[in-house]
């Protein structure tokens, strides 16, 4: 029998502050019960003695395997298919319009969809472009699809769906895009494989200047878990993945004008969405 | 044309984060033409925490405000004396841009701001005055209540109480009713303060 | 019934605002700074602004300049500052605003300027519509 193993306040306040600052993730003392909960099946997963013990090992281990383990743990990677669609009208009838307008030179238009969970996110964008922008036929659109979540990540590569996850879906885009699997929806091979997928930590400098050139970044429900500054600092590292009168999306009870002065608002006829100046330098 | 798979997204190497994060290197990005490089530098900084005294010193010269921007974001981050020092003079900036960024930033910054505070309460220049008593906001301070209380108490300058009130009506206690009543009775003539210093009182008997 | 947006970082201001101008008969919005403003404008149309000076991410200059930029239906704006420093001033007039007072703001004044300002009279008779 191994003894009772507990987590003090000290405990609580000190891991907190450590993985504010790894992931920009804060949980209010309300979330104690949550963080307290997954803490210690880790902590037993990994036979650890006490919290110390434990604490050192996600903080020195080499791999920084325990590290994402837990980060694994510890997201919230709620999610659906054509999840606030309006976004998606905008983004083929208004942004895309504006930035080919602008864009001479023929090139691939990038979008990143960041965090994407489980992939309903960046799918559900390719299949809105395959069905509803007709320039499709004159431009390259590639999609990245990042997340810190690593196993979150391989569910979004397998492509493979529960009922309660394409409920949206009108039933036409169902069969048209998917297969049915036992009591799942497998997404095409075509789609699977159009979309790139990489693991991101938003508060991590280095994760960030690999990702570039963008010019729509859909970035929901994410800074709701973040404290102000995690927010602003990771607007500002999208304002350098952004190409010059780049836009970003944000989740509907998220607003960039507490968050950053960098961008400007945009009314559109169907949503409200922020753009990196095309003046910007 | 098409839907098409992006070249693929090399994961960061530990090289490329030591490289990129080397100080020397950093510090002379900082300096660098291209506001991109400069902004980056200044991100990268944040990993850095000598490097509180050069961002200070571009801040001050700094032109571009998305750079300045993430330079606040990082001596914030870092929130030693140094960068604190840089703040509160960026308070007596003629930028205003600068100066209400400098204000959000210390706000993250309780504990750190908490020694200059009373100083700057006390500065000659009623302007100065107001954004300390901004700052008060968001800090979560055990000393927040007894500043303001000060502040209507003593403030000659009816907009530096004028701003402390409205605080008071969000952070103040029964200890804070007597000397409300006081400001009411010291600036009898100003509409102002008799609604927000009824607002407060207000706020504070419904606990 | 004409909209008045209140900007002001400080909610007892805009509280304070907003009774003087319901009062007077307006239908009242708040944004807490400038780039909030620039959104409620994205949403729609307002008949006059009253803007603080100081506020975060955008402040007041800042917010007439991006308003006097667009290309739509210009409405008057006031500018409410804490200081009569002559500098502000002509900042504040450089920006676009139409009048600049200084707090404490006294209704009776608030009131006959925005009436002024709106075309309407200020003795009392013909209640805004
Ligand atoms: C609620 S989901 C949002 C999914 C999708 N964008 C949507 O709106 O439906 C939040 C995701 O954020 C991810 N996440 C949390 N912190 C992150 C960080 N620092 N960097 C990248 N992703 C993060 C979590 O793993 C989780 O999958």
């Amino acid at each position: 029998m191994t003894q009772a193993r507990m987590i003090s306040d000290e405990d609580f306040r000190k891991f907190r502050e450590f993985f504010y600052r790894k992931t920009g993730m804060l949980f209010e003392d309300s979330k104690r019960y949550f963080v307290d909960k997954r803490l210690l099946e880790r902590m037993d997963a990994t036979d650890s003695e006490s919290f110390r013990a434990y604490f050192t090992m996600v903080r020195f281990q080499a791999s920084g395997e325990e590290l994402q383990t837990l980060i694994n743990a510890m997201t919230v990677n709620e999610t659906y298919f054509f999840r606030e669609e309006y976004q998606f009208r905008c983004l083929v009838d208004s942004m895309l319009e504006e930035i080919v307008t602008h864009t001479r030179q023929q090139r691939a238009l990038r979008i990143w969809s960041v965090p994407s969970s489980s992939g309903e996110e960046p799918y559900g964008i390719a299949i809105y472009l395959l069905e509803h922008w007709p320039r499709l036929d004159d431009w390259d659109i590639e999609i990245v699809s990042s997340d810190i979540d690593t196993e979150i990540l391989n569910q979004a590569r397998r492509g493979r769906y529960t009922h309660r996850s394409i409920q949206n879906l009108p039933p036409s885009l169902l069969a048209k895009y998917f297969r049915r699997d036992g009591d799942h929806y497998l997404i095409d091979q075509e789609l699977r494989e159009a979309v790139d997928f990489t693991r991101v930590n938003v508060s991590d400098a280095a994760d960030m200047r690999r990702h570039r050139h963008f010019d729509i970044i859909f970035c929901r429900n994410l800074l709701i878990y973040f404290d102000d500054l995690s927010r602003k600092q990771t607007a500002e590292s999208f304002y350098d993945a952004l190409n010059p009168g780049g836009f970003i999306c944000l989740g509907h009870s998220e607003s960039m004008s507490r968050i950053s002065s960098l961008f400007r608002v945009r009314k559109f006829p169907e949503a409200i969405v922020y753009q990196k100046p095309w003046e910007a330098r | 044309m098409a839907l098409k798979k992006p070249a693929p997204t090399a994961p960061s190497s530990d090289d490329e984060r030591r490289l990129a994060r080397d100080l020397p290197g950093l510090l002379s990005a900082l300096a660098a033409a291209d506001p991109l490089a400069r902004r980056w530098a200044a991100r990268d900084l944040a990993a850095h925490p000598n490097a509180s005294r050069a961002l200070v010193d571009r801040l001050r010269i700094e032109t571009e405000p998305s750079v300045s921007q993430v330079i606040l974001t990082t001596l914030t981050r870092l929130g030693d004396e140094i960068a604190v020092a840089g703040l509160t003079e960026c308070l007596r900036s003629e930028d205003a841009m600068l100066r209400n960024a400098a204000i959000e930033a210390m706000k993250q910054l309780p504990d750190e701001v908490a020694p200059v505070m009373e100083q700057l309460l006390k500065d000659d220049d009623p302007d100065v005055r107001i954004f300390a008593v901004d700052v008060l906001e968001s800090l979560r301070h055990p000393r927040v209540e007894e500043w303001l209380i000060r502040v209507i108490a003593e403030d000659p300058h009816v907009n530096v109480c004028a701003t402390a009130v409205d605080l008071l009506g969000e952070v103040g206690s029964e200890r804070a009713v007597p000397t409300l009543h006081a400001l009411k009775a010291r600036f009898v003539d100003e509409p102002y303060i008799q609604f927000a210093a009824d607002l407060a009182l207000k706020r504070i008997a419904q606990g | 019934m004409k909209r008045i947006l209140v900007i002001d970082d400080a909610a007892t201001v805009r509280l304070y605002h907003r009774s003087i101008l319901e009062e007077l008969g307006f239908e009242v919005s708040e944004a807490v700074n400038g780039l909030e403003a620039l959104e409620r404008v994205a949403e729609g149309d307002f008949d006059l602004y009253l803007v603080d000076i100081n506020m975060p991410k955008l402040d007041g200059y800042g917010f007439l300049r991006e308003l006097r930029g667009k290309d739509m239906p210009q409405a008057p704006a006031i500018m409410v500052s804490t200081e009569a420093g002559a500098n502000d001033q002509k900042l504040a007039f450089l920006s676009g605003a139409n009048l600049y007072i200084v707090k404490p703001v006294r209704p009776e004044r608030l009131a006959s300027h925005v009436l002024t300002l709106l075309g309407m009279t200020s003795n009392g008779r013909g209640a805004p519509s």
